[in-house]
């Protein structure tokens, strides 16, 4: 016990006076939380398109009337389709809605009248929303208009409620999210450095030639930056709920208790790229290629898993952040649901203790060459 | 009673057999000394010994220990100070040694060896920005805590100055208890010749082991015999000094020229009032224990380093106004090793022959004139991190004189080089002297200095004498360099 404990009271000094984990841990979440708070908007962005009316009756002025705006959509009206298109290449507009000179003469005759939607395909989701909300203005109008008799009556009408998040705000579920990447990118970045280091400095075999044993080099490494990696949690979580006002809807305990397998978890992955490289840049260079981009690109934060591939949605299942953000989205939206905690729990319990088997075994020591 | 019983172990690295077949027994209660040329071994077998590396067969006991099987057991009873010591440099020198107090588990009680590493006025000071003698003392002081039965040095004196190397023998002597068994690795033959006994080591095999006295009485004898047993060094022409062209016509009375310079970092003086005139073809040394400001007097010559005040002038080119210029002239090999270690041995050359300025269409002739020079063409290549250290030196030192330069800046060049291989670079520095190429060089080794046409002796920031080398040790009435070094600092020290 005095020998690890010697050991984690070294790698506190070491802590103390070399700055760049204090920044890792506090300066970095601070960025990473202000990026996605205002760099990523996940809100449909408002969107301008161009009409092009050739039919001037009426009934079609209101239509355009219609399409006018809402809270995230302009339009702008123009006689010259050739303008029109060249906004379109230059994307000042996303599409355009062409309405022909006999569409309300067909729609008087009870013919089917075309409307022309063209949207900017470059954008995919965007032009999905174009589609959609031209549908709905113009079965609207349909429904509330003129031509209303030509509409079959409706027998079902959704009536739309969203639960947790009644205003659809992203940053309820970004910030939150963001977390498990923040978490994820400190777990491994902290530890990624400080087995290789030793190796670098020679200090290791120093170490490896006293009463030092292999359990409490690996635990001499866990304790003290799992202490500072849950001060960087408790600090992020304050910026989410204390600075930016997402509601917290679980149990503190709770999320500090699934936030530190997490953490657990995420560190393993940097202890054994550490042990395995012995060497302090390729360490660091392979902890943000192997920590980071997954964290963000297979945890279902940014992408939905079900759309990913079979054998990629396997590969996420042993990725640690996939499971806390299940849990982190759940226990700030919802709160606590006990069956989510349990298994992603358990799921963490069983990927942290892997790798921390993986880390004990692959701590060398004594020297493989040279 | 033997602390160590090795038989016929062999240990080898892909194709390269670093122990070959060794058997070696290591009296307890006795100092042993481990010499050799680079890459005979030394370090293989210490840590063999201690269970570091793994043997591919033969047996090894240690304290009637396995060191494989039974490593933890033997590293209770062992005190082992690899080359690098793992000195944490964040943390202070205290905290050092309460870690290491820690790890043997033994109670917090530094008096006595801070009284002996001469440490107690720079506990809190941190252990990386100690002097290279003085970190090597505390390295030192952490191995030996608790009193180990068996303690192992691996070359401690390495690049330390003449008075810590002494502080360090002392420490040894004093600290250990009558029964403990010390095998100590070293490149200083003097050292060598003090001890017990003397195991020599040549090409992964023991060449003699016994009574260093029985080999010769003196220290300079003791030398020659080494030297005979690792092969005999045959004093032949330097061909690199045969083939160096001095280019520089113009008539300068001193090539280097130091004017009163100064560095000053906030109120503490690195360097103060060092003024020297360097002769054409002089061979210059500057001496002093570690931390004199030896290597920042350096950096400033070359122009690495700006000084406070005062300058330097190189062939008359003053580098505060022309370093470029100035630098140009000069070859300089850096302390540590500072070639490219990815890349061959030629891909430095080249690339060393272009930034100094070699035009394009004569690198490839020059480069080859060079690998033939010194005898590294079968080695052209090899990766440059894949040599043996006597190789990069002289790899360094291509690169260094690939300009053909009328000055060369050698900072200690010889540190941690194997006897052979310093004879076999001296030859080449005097002999490249006598071309007319001046030359300034820093070391620890005494003998070395005695090469030198004059010396400036350096402590504390300030040049305390300068002259001849037997100027100075008459000076002090000194038979031996290394006397009159100790001598003239304790001087120095007490005005």
């Amino acid at each position: 016990m005095k020998i690890l404990w010697a050991l984690v009271k070294k790698e506190f000094l070491q802590i103390i006076r070399d700055p760049s984990s204090i920044i890792i841990s506090f300066v970095l979440p601070l960025i990473s939380v202000l990026i996605f708070m205002y760099g990523i908007n996940m809100d449909s962005v408002k969107v301008t398109f161009g009409i092009k009316n050739d039919d001037y009756s009426a009934e079609v002025a209101h239509l355009v009337n219609a399409f006018g705006g809402s809270k995230y959509i302009d339009s702008i009206v123009s006689d010259d389709m050739n303008d029109l298109t060249q906004k379109l290449v230059r994307s000042e507009i996303k599409g355009i809605v062409s309405i022909p000179n006999d569409f309300s003469k067909k729609l008087e005759m009870g013919q089917t009248a075309d409307l022309m939607v063209i949207s900017d395909g470059s954008e995919v989701n965007t032009a999905n929303y174009l589609q959609n909300y031209v549908m709905q203005i113009s079965n609207q109008w349909l429904a509330t208009g003129k031509y209303a008799y030509s509409m079959s009556p409706m027998i079902v009408t959704p009536v739309i409620r969203t639960w947790y998040n009644q205003n659809l705000n992203g940053y309820f579920f970004i910030l939150p999210g963001s977390i498990a990447v923040t978490m994820t990118l400190i777990g491994i970045l902290l530890t990624a450095l400080v087995i290789a280091r030793e190796w670098e400095r020679g200090t290791m075999e120093s170490l490896l030639s006293t009463r030092v044993s292999k359990m409490q080099i690996v635990f001499g490494k866990y304790i003290p930056y799992f202490c500072l990696g849950m001060l960087s949690t408790i600090f992020n979580l304050i910026l989410c709920i204390g600075v930016f006002q997402v509601p917290f809807r679980g149990n503190y305990i709770v999320l500090l208790f699934v936030s530190g397998l997490f953490l657990f978890s995420s560190m393993g992955i940097g202890l054994l790229i550490s042990s395995k490289l012995k060497n302090q840049f390729l360490a660091s260079q392979v902890s943000l290629g192997i920590g980071f981009l997954p964290a963000l690109l297979l945890s279902g934060l940014v992408f939905p898993i079900n759309s990913m591939p079979r054998i990629v949605q396997e590969i996420t299942k042993i990725l640690p952040p996939r499971h806390y953000i299940t849990f982190i989205e759940s226990e700030f939206m919802v709160g606590t649901v006990w069956p989510v905690v349990f298994k992603c729990s358990a799921l963490l319990i069983v990927i942290g203790l892997l790798f921390f088997i993986a880390v004990y075994r692959s701590t060398d020591m004594r020297l493989t060459n040279g | 009673m033997n602390t160590v019983e090795i038989s016929h172990v062999t240990k080898k690295f892909g194709h390269l057999t670093a122990v070959d077949d060794l058997s070696l027994n290591i009296e307890s209660g006795k100092i042993t000394g481990l010499i050799g040329a680079d890459a005979s071994g030394k370090t293989t077998l210490i840590r063999l010994i201690i269970g570091m590396l793994r043997a591919e067969c033969g047996e090894i006991s240690v304290l009637g220990l396995d060191p494989v099987e039974q490593k933890a057991e033997l590293n209770r009873k062992i005190g082992y100070m690899p080359q690098k010591f793992g000195l944490y440099e964040d943390l202070t020198v205290i905290e050092n040694l309460r870690l290491y107090a820690d790890l043997k588990n033994v109670p917090y009680e530094f008096d006595k060896l801070l009284e002996f590493t001469s440490l107690h006025k720079f506990q809190k000071r941190l252990a990386g920005a100690l002097s290279g003698g003085m970190k090597q003392k505390l390295g030192l002081a952490c191995v030996l805590l608790g009193t180990p039965e068996f303690l192992l040095l691996d070359e401690p004196s390495v690049g330390v100055d003449p008075i810590s190397r002494r502080d360090l023998m002392k420490m040894v002597r004093d600290l250990i208890s009558p029964t403990t068994t010390v095998l100590w690795s070293t490149a200083y033959l003097d050292e060598a010749h003090s001890f017990d006994t003397a195991i020599v080591m040549d090409k992964g095999k023991v060449i003699y082991d016994g009574k260093p006295t029985d080999l010769a009485k003196t220290t300079e004898e003791f030398e020659n015999k080494v030297i005979d047993l690792m092969g005999g060094y045959k004093k032949t022409k330097s061909r690199i000094a045969e083939n160096y062209v001095y280019k520089h016509l113009d008539d300068i009375d001193y090539t280097v020229v130091a004017d009163n310079l100064e560095k000053k970092y906030g109120n503490f003086y690195a360097v103060r009032n060092n003024s020297f005139n360097i002769k054409k073809g002089e061979i210059f040394g500057l001496l002093g224990p570690n931390g004199a400001g030896k290597s920042t007097s350096f950096k400033m010559m070359c122009g690495l380093l700006k000084p406070t005040s005062g300058t330097a002038r190189i062939m008359g080119i003053d580098i505060k106004q022309d370093a470029e210029k100035a630098r140009s002239n000069l070859g300089y090999m850096a302390q540590k090793f500072s070639l490219y270690e990815a890349i061959s041995v030629e891909q430095n050359l080249k690339f060393f022959a272009r930034i100094y300025g070699i035009p394009k269409s004569e690198v490839k002739k020059r480069v080859n004139e060079i690998l033939d020079i010194f005898d590294l063409s079968e080695q052209k290549k090899r990766k440059t991190k894949d040599l043996s250290l006597g190789f990069k030196q002289k790899l360094s030192m291509a690169c260094a004189l690939i300009h053909n330069p009328p000055i060369l800046f050698l900072d200690e060049p010889t540190s941690g080089v194997d006897v052979l291989t310093r004879r076999d670079f001296w030859n080449h520095i005097t002999s490249l002297a006598k071309k007319g190429i001046t030359i300034l060089v820093t070391t620890h080794f005494m003998d070395e200095a005695e090469y030198c046409d004059r010396i400036s002796l350096f402590y504390k920031g300030e040049a305390i004498a300068i002259g001849t080398p037997s100027e100075l040790k008459k000076r002090v009435s000194a038979k031996t360099m290394e006397d009159a070094f100790i001598k003239l600092i304790r001087e120095s020290d007490e005005k």
